[in-house]
């Protein structure tokens, strides 16, 4: 049990966005999350993330409370997340946006930044390779230098999972990584994921493409209005009754329209 | 030879541009975060009067004075950082302005030890303790071929130049660096810069620290280069000239604020019928800048295309050469 999430609530005002959900991933796997547009999918990313803090409830990493745990010290435990809507700092090559995600590993100050002693070199040496080999590892080595908001899109999504990844997470947290992309980019991501999931990286994600979560996930967690309604194998997913009537309406309904 | 050569008045105006130039990097550093400070007119005033009133009260070599200075503005810039981090645009803009107004307003009634409007006259001056020191050495202004009056404006220019050199050299290792990315990460997307692992509380009061720093440093200097502060050295008039450094020369390289710093302190001296007009011209360049070109003169681009072209003909032109500095 690498991660777990009991019985999280999540407010915003009077509207609950999340209501007492509960599921746990195990440590390798390739989770999903799905559930329809305002599920609250993104919102429990972001409660994992800190970026919110639950109005109750506990999420746990490998044993420890990370429920209220700052941002950045989540991020240096070992979990990392992509954004639904894009967020690479635009202004930054390829390159220089992922060793920005290296942050939390490497350790220079501004003194040792500004005097470049012996061991900020080679730390700064260490940065570099290890982007450059992320660049490679996600197929974008030869667009380095190029400025991340000038990448396609697909490409800019790819950049983003290499930034992340440059954070060393033990647990990847991925929101909708193939929206956007055709069946082509869809099916690299796939061989992207899986080789993710090879590294031993533990990997949590949300997504609308159905195929491609059914393929790839090991468990699946679904999601209708802030609430629970599955979990289990894909197959179990696919055959069961609440969340065909989540996706798709009641049969009943069908037969009187 | 020499002594013909050295002008007093434009050494003092060097030392000007000098001052400047520093002070637009101390803005430039808060900005390099996304957070647009206008309290570095009051940061400069700390340092200035701090340095000066412990010179003169308690007879302390004007070095310590001046790092004491710059280390108590720092300091105001670390508890005005906290509060204002969740402020971002206009709103920190506001904000800071009014901690320099209050700045400005204690220095005017806190008579007993300020002096009021007044302000404070007789404070070391660099230069004459520089020429006194050397003079202890046995050492005669008069065996390079130099007057008094010349040698302790140049001593300071000189000095002020090694400093703005240290600083500029320091703050672009530093922005090519781990603490650099970390910066512009935060200023590009804070959200996205925290879930990265970086701190952002961290590096944002960093940033406001150490453009405290550099301007309490610059007002420091200030100080004892005219010998005489008053509170209306570090009112609002200041905080926007201090900026429209920034916003002429450009807020997204170190050259930016230095070149804004070098043309607008100069402009008014060599066109002296300007001078008077100073302050209209500096709105019509905002508005003309926010119109045209809100990143400021010297941006990334142009940086690139002037390196390019530089190598091409294999030599240095015009501001090409000032900015590959």
């Amino acid at each position: 049990m690498v991660l777990e999430i009991t019985k999280v609530c999540k407010n915003f005002g009077g509207l609950s966005a999340l209501t007492d959900v509960t599921f746990s991933i195990n440590e390798g796997e390739i989770f999903g999350l799905i559930g329809p547009n305002g599920a609250g999918k993104t919102t429990m990313f972001n409660l994992i993330t800190s970026m919110f803090t639950p109005t109750s409830g506990q999420i746990t990493f490998k044993d420890e409370d990370i429920t209220t745990m700052k941002s950045h010290n989540i991020t240096e435990k070992g979990i990392c997340r992509t954004f639904q809507n894009i967020r690479l700092f635009p202004e930054m090559s390829a390159l220089e946006n992922v060793m920005v995600g290296q942050h939390s590993r490497t350790r220079s100050g501004v003194l040792k930044s500004v005097f470049r002693t012996a061991s900020q070199k080679k730390e700064e040496a260490k940065i570099k390779d290890i982007a450059e080999e992320l660049l490679d590892f996600v197929g974008l080595s030869t667009f380095s230098d190029v400025t991340s908001e000038n990448l396609a899109y697909g490409q800019q999504r790819r950049l983003e999972i290499a930034r992340a990844l440059a954070s060393e997470p033990k647990v990847l947290l991925l929101d909708e990584p193939a929206a956007g992309m055709n069946e082509t980019e869809t099916s690299d991501l796939f061989d992207l994921i899986k080789k993710i999931q090879q590294k031993g990286i533990t990997v949590l994600i949300i997504e609308h493409d159905m195929p491609l979560v059914m393929k790839l996930c090991d468990r699946i967690a679904v999601l209708n209005f802030g609430k629970k309604i599955a979990e289990g194998t894909p197959f179990e997913i696919q055959n069961h009754p609440e969340v065909i009537e989540a996706y798709l309406g009641k049969e009943e309904e069908d037969q009187y329209a | 030879m020499l002594a013909e050569l050295i002008n007093p008045y434009y050494l003092q105006v060097g030392c000007f541009i000098l001052i400047n130039i520093i002070l637009g990097i101390s803005v430039y550093i808060t900005l390099s975060t996304g957070q647009l400070s206008l309290a570095n007119a009051g940061f400069m005033g700390i340092g200035a009067y701090t340095s000066a009133l412990l010179t003169i009260h308690f007879e302390l070599p004007i070095i310590i004075g001046i790092i004491i200075g710059a280390l108590v503005a720092a300091l105001c810039g670390v508890l005005i950082g906290i509060p204002t981090l969740r402020l971002q645009g206009v709103y920190l803009a506001i904000v800071t302005l009014g901690f320099g107004e209050v700045i400005r307003v204690i220095f005017v009634n806190w008579e007993s030890v300020t002096n009021g409007s007044v302000g404070i006259s007789g404070i070391p001056h660099i230069g004459r303790e520089i020429l006194k020191t050397l003079q202890g050495f046995g050492f005669q202004p008069i065996s390079i071929g130099l007057q008094n009056n010349q040698f302790i404006f140049l001593s300071i220019f000189i000095l002020l130049l090694l400093i703005t050199i240290f600083v500029i050299w320091f703050f672009r290792r530093q922005h090519q660096s781990r603490v650099g990315r970390a910066f512009a990460a935060i200023k590009l997307d804070e959200k996205a810069a925290e879930s990265m692992g970086i701190n952002i509380t961290y590096y944002k009061v960093l940033a406001f620290a150490q453009g405290a720093l550099v301007a309490g440093f610059a007002g420091a200097m200030y100080a004892h280069i005219l010998a005489y502060i008053s509170p209306a050295d570090f009112a609002y008039h200041r905080a926007v000239e201090i900026l429209i450094f920034v916003v002429f020369g450009g807020s997204e390289v170190i050259w930016g604020p230095i070149f804004g710093a070098f043309f607008l302190t100069l402009m008014p001296e060599v066109l002296r019928f300007i001078s008077e007009y100073r302050y209209m011209i500096y709105g019509l360049i905002i508005i003309i800048m926010m119109a045209v070109r809100p990143q400021g003169l010297i941006d990334v681009p142009l940086l690139k295309a002037l390196s390019k072209k530089g190598r091409k003909r294999g030599q240095k032109h015009g501001t090409g050469n000032h900015k590959s500095m």
